[in-house]
């Protein structure tokens, strides 16, 4: 099994293989988030859409705990990478795509 | 910044719908795709819909996805911002961050309608990075949309829907169907599509996994096995497959991020794909303000998603006080009534159970 | 495994078949409509598209469709009405030898009349030799090609799909 391990690729993004998501969750790791910051899954461009289920799915067989559970993680935006200097010039006034919507905000 | 009555994030079956119902009634919609197309995954099933006549069955999806997009360039309520990819939702400011192929801007709504369908789930086994691995969304996008086979032979792993008219889409593409393999002991999918790709003479097995995918750069066959009762290989079942492609249609999850960034009350419904939000007859969350229609509410088909992109649609517009409380009734009425029967069949018995889960959670919660 | 056959293979019962199959009397009076859907699904396209109200009114969407002979032409209209591809229609008073099978074909290129054909049974398996009759293409972009078989009469229930014999044609599976 430990070879098949390092053979089947968990997070595609990042390059994370099975052994190394497993080995994490031995040595402590239990939620996306540790896990995540040890392996990098989930932190490529997909931003764990793929490997999100899956790395939750070892952790839950692993604790013997509902998958549901597991899966109760934070979804910070922004949901894909995007570059620092495109969130320094944030338009206001929706003048980059140049969209004509200027509706007011009613019923709120 | 920039704001409009209703933002609504996916341009797919339920988001356009929903756009087409609001607007009817005078709603001002911004229609957010990360495509530059509307239509979403309609653009590629060139495949004919069930459902009732007088509405989209017996239309290929295209036609479909080709006719919404029509109605929503004619129609002056609605602003298409195609190519542009919701980034987040910031609860506290009521705020859309969106990339836009211009920049970034954020955009505030008086209603927010998330429609933003589903992702394909993954499956673990050795050898499935190789390239020539696909996801079944990926193998239709590359024949139907762009023209380009995948490969020449393809073990398809799931009998869904998706499964089996991807499969029967790739013959008629010219690409040969070594095996169709479904873990669990029946078909997923209905009956008439597995009997379309079995008059192929593609074979069915049930009861059966990959094993392996296997060769030096790229995929250059694939073995399958026979499952225990738990879901573990017999070996000596072992069947090597020549194939150049293994097509992953192993089931979809709803998109549910922006949902939780909002602060949405959720729950865990395998039956509906994983997690989803709750929400009422009207489709709308235990947020205020915000509604959810197609794929994100729960895995189903696209007449579904359909339908309840029109009940989104009409109780936004009844929101912001644009329906005369007679007809929204009695439109909502026959729109949840279309719903049920949808789900009438017993295809639809174990959505019907989860979505009863859900209203139970929702508790007294449902208002009009 | 609930549902039978059907659901483990994709490929009906014979008596699932035989009860879609029109009584001995009403096959020999001429072409009759052969609906091979056997599940519950929310659908209905078939009943509106016989002119001569041969497919019952559905009470519930879901209604597996259901023939009234006597009303039934086998004239393959809900042929390539059925989205599912589910519908055929068999004459069985073609000849002594031969009957006419309608079967919906949506493969490019479409074959021609008189061209030959394997015959396929509904696992694909080749079951004999046949010829097309004729073949109605079907209105772009949406409609569903139907493709006239002559085939064997022993065959008529057999047989339900095709594949050209002649390279060029699509090579199923």
């Amino acid at each position: 099994m430990a070879k098949e391990e390092h053979d089947i690729i968990v997070c595609r993004c990042e390059d994370v293989t099975l052994g190394e998501i497993r080995k994490a969750i031995r040595e402590g790791a239990t939620t996306l988030d540790e896990v995540k910051r040890i392996t990098r899954a989930g932190m490529g461009p997909c931003q764990g859409r793929t490997c999100r289920l899956l790395v939750a799915g070892e952790i839950a067989r692993y604790l013997g705990k509902p998958v549901s559970e597991i899966l109760q993680s934070r979804y910070r935006p922004p949901v894909k990478p995007v570059k620092m200097g495109d969130l320094s010039v944030i338009s206001e006034e929706g003048e980059n795509s140049g969209c004509k919507c200027r509706e007011e905000v009613t019923g709120q | 910044m920039k704001t409009t009555e209703l933002a609504i994030v996916g341009a797919g079956p339920a988001g356009v719908c929903a756009a087409l119902e609001a607007a009817s009634y005078g709603v001002k919609v911004t229609l957010i795709d990360r495509d530059d197309e509307i239509g979403g995954q309609l653009v590629k099933q060139t495949h004919k819909f069930f459902g009732w006549h007088e509405k989209s069955a017996g239309t290929r999806g295209i036609v479909i996805s080709r006719n919404l997009a029509g109605s929503v360039e004619e129609n002056a309520s609605i602003c298409f911002m195609g190519s542009t990819e919701a980034l987040g939702y910031y609860k506290d400011d009521g705020v859309l961050l969106l990339e836009t192929p211009q920049g970034i801007e954020k955009l505030k709504s008086g209603r927010l309608l998330i429609a933003t369908g589903a992702c394909e789930k993954m499956i673990l086994f050795p050898g499935n990075d190789l390239p020539g691995v696909y996801g079944a969304g990926a193998v239709q996008t590359l024949m139907n949309v762009h023209g380009v086979k995948p490969g020449d032979s393809v073990l398809m792993i799931g009998s869904g829907n998706i499964g089996l008219i991807v499969s029967y889409q790739l013959v008629q593409a010219g690409v040969k169907l070594a095996a169709l393999v479904e873990a669990l002991p029946g078909i997923g999918g209905y009956a008439v599509h597995a009997s379309k790709i079995r008059r192929l003479g593609i074979p069915i097995f049930t009861g059966y996994s990959i094993k392996e995918a296997y060769g030096t750069d790229c995929v250059e066959g694939a073995i399958i096995w026979q499952l225990d009762d738990n879901w573990q290989g017999i070996a000596g079942t072992e069947k090597d497959l020549n194939v150049d492609v293994v097509c992953l249609a192993t089931g979809l999850t709803p998109l549910c991020e922006f949902l939780w960034q909002a602060g949405a009350g959720m729950a865990y419904v395998p039956a509906l794909g994983g997690f989803v939000p709750l929400y009422d007859e009207n489709m709308k969350t235990t947020v205020d303000g915000i509604y959810v229609a197609g794929d994100v509410a729960g895995i189903e088909e696209a007449s579904t998603a359909m339908a309840e992109g029109r009940l989104a649609g009409l109780a936004i517009a009844n929101s912001l006080g644009k329906v005369s409380a007679g007809e929204f009734l009695e439109k909502r009425r026959v729109s949840l009534e279309e719903l049920e029967q949808l789900r009438a069949g017993p295809t639809g018995k174990a959505i019907v159970e989860g979505l009863a889960g859900l209203r139970g959670q929702m508790g007294k919660r449902v208002s009009v | 495994m609930k549902g039978g056959i059907l659901l483990t293979t994709g490929v009906p019962s014979k008596e699932q078949v035989e009860s879609r199959t029109p009584p001995k009397s009403r096959r020999e009076r001429g072409p009759f409509v052969v609906i091979e859907c056997f599940q519950e699904i929310p659908c209905d396209p078939c009943h509106y598209s016989c002119k001569f109200g041969a497919i019952k009114q559905f009470e519930s969407i879901n209604d597996i469709p259901e023939v009234d002979w006597s009303k039934c032409t086998g004239c393959g209209v809900c042929v390539a009405a059925c989205p599912g591809l589910a519908i055929f229609v068999v004459d069985e008073t073609f000849s002594d030898t031969e009957c006419l099978i309608a079967i919906p074909y949506e493969f490019a290129p479409l074959p021609g009349k008189g061209d030959a054909v394997r015959l396929l049974d509904r696992a694909g398996q080749e079951v004999g030799g046949g010829f097309v009759h004729r073949v109605l293409p079907g209105k772009k972009p949406q409609g569903t090609p139907v493709v006239w078989l002559r085939a064997p009469k022993e065959l008529s229930m057999t047989v339900r799909n095709l594949e050209p014999v002649e390279k060029g044609g699509v090579s199923h599976g």
